[in-house]
């Protein structure tokens, strides 16, 4: 996953749900320096009896913000989608740098 | 020198006989003083000099090793030993924690064994024990399948349940052996039950509570005994929440404060954890960090509970007859004092 272009990640789970599996592991694809590089991560841990559906909030370099509903979309498919909008800047950012 | 070359023969055949005979120390242990009546289909032959010699001692087909009880998974991989630490861990250790880790590096999680260490080590300790909990409470990494599988046999795998099965010794008679391991095919078969595919699991179980928790990279914080101060101060350090379980002054440990030991505490996150064969989320387990002066401070509550309900009960039951014993005590000097009455009247009259 290509994690240079994120500023922001804010989730919000119930860990005792099974839906939340898909936030979490998206937590453990953010690299070990991502919080020293800038990033902000923050996560709200639901307590055992909340209903709540996860969420998953990304901001992008150039301001672009993604909702992720984590109830329906597997990890596999999370990261395809971050992957799609990050691809774009990679590009931007090479053609930049030339 | 030929004579020595010409002994030298002989007792090396003996040698090899004997050692045909006695084939492992575990063979030793089972083989009987008189080793005649030898009788199976299975053969080793050891030494290509013994084997016309040895061809009576066979194993008997059912034979199995003593050191060596049949398994359902292959028993000297890391994998089986790892699930074997994992169930008789679970089995022993009445509190886990369950954590989550993202991308801890090598030097982080030393420097987050290092604060907790110091955190349980500085617990101040009116009980005897408490510098041994301090020092067996561990934080660990674990394979997260296997810990999910261990956690199934130790749920629904009960050894005592198992019956006897009847294998050969090595000298053909038949044993009635208990195949009741971990690793055993009973227990793989109880968890095959228990865990059908189709079939929810009851939520009763508490594997079914913990099992949505055993996803993807974990950690488990183990205590060897209940121990709420020993809790708190462990989640002062790893999950630090500012009223009930501030994380400590930078005065008092500068260590904590440390980029190193901050930006790998940020990175643990505690899911739930596992208290005496029940599952707790954040908020139960803080309720537990939070219990004053620990479990002999919930017995001495109990304790004074059951006492002070006893006396009302023993009061309200004594009152009735104490009261009916009032009423007829009254009673009694009532009537006592008119029998008197009427007698000093009458007396009165007689005198006058």
């Amino acid at each position: 996953m290509i994690t240079r272009f994120i500023t922001d990640v804010t989730t919000r789970f119930n860990p005792f749900s099974p839906r939340a599996k898909s936030a979490r592991l998206f937590l453990t694809f953010l690299p070990p320096t991502a919080r020293l590089s800038g990033m902000n991560i923050t996560t709200q841990l639901l307590p055992r009896s909340s209903t709540e559906p996860s969420s998953l909030h990304i901001k992008f370099k150039d301001g672009k913000e993604m909702k992720l509903d984590c109830e329906a979309m597997g990890i596999k498919s999370i990261v395809e989608e971050v992957d799609r909008h990050s691809r774009l800047l990679q590009k931007e950012a090479d053609l930049a740098d030339g | 020198m030929p004579s020595r070359l010409r002994c030298a023969a002989p007792r090396g055949l003996s040698c090899a006989v004997n050692h045909a005979r006695i084939p492992n120390r575990s063979a030793v242990l089972l083989l009987p003083s008189a080793p005649a009546a030898i009788a199976a289909s299975r053969q080793y032959a050891t030494a290509a000099a013994a084997v016309s010699k040895s061809s009576s001692f066979r194993l008997p087909d059912d034979y199995v090793p003593p050191t060596k009880p049949p398994t359902a998974r292959p028993a000297d991989t890391r994998k089986s030993q790892l699930l074997r630490t994992y169930t008789s861990l679970l089995r022993s250790t009445p509190l886990i924690l369950i954590f989550q880790h993202n991308n801890l590096t090598a030097v982080e999680w030393a420097a987050v064994r290092r604060e907790l260490r110091l955190a349980l080590g500085s617990i101040a300790s009116e009980r005897t024990n408490s510098a041994e909990v301090a020092s067996r409470a561990q934080l660990q990494v674990i394979r997260t399948r296997i810990f999910d599988v261990a956690l199934k046999i130790v749920e629904f795998h009960d050894p005592s349940k198992v019956g006897p099965t009847t294998v050969s010794a090595l000298t053909g008679e038949k044993v009635q052996v208990v195949y009741n391991h971990d690793l055993s095919k009973a227990a793989y078969k109880a968890v095959q039950a228990a865990t059908k595919a189709d079939e929810p699991l009851p939520e009763s179980s508490a594997y079914a509570q913990i099992s949505p928790l055993l996803v993807g990279p974990l950690a488990i914080l183990t205590l060897p005994a209940v121990s709420p101060a020993h809790l708190a101060a462990a989640l002062s350090i790893l999950a630090p929440s500012p009223p009930a379980f501030p994380a400590p002054s930078k005065k008092k440990s500068p260590g904590y404060h440390d980029p190193i030991a901050q930006s790998g505490l940020q990175k643990l996150m505690l899911i739930g954890g596992r208290i005496e064969d029940k599952v707790f989320d954040l908020e139960g387990v803080k309720w537990v960090g939070g219990i004053e002066g620990g479990l002999d401070a919930l017995r001495a509550q109990l304790v004074y509970m059951l006492q002070s309900a006893g006396l009302g009960l023993t009061t309200a039951l004594e009152g009735a007859s104490k009261s009916l014993w009032l009423t007829l005590e009254s009673r009694r000097s009532v009537l006592e004092e008119e029998q008197n009455g009427g007698k000093e009247g009458e007396k009165k009259e007689e005198s006058s």
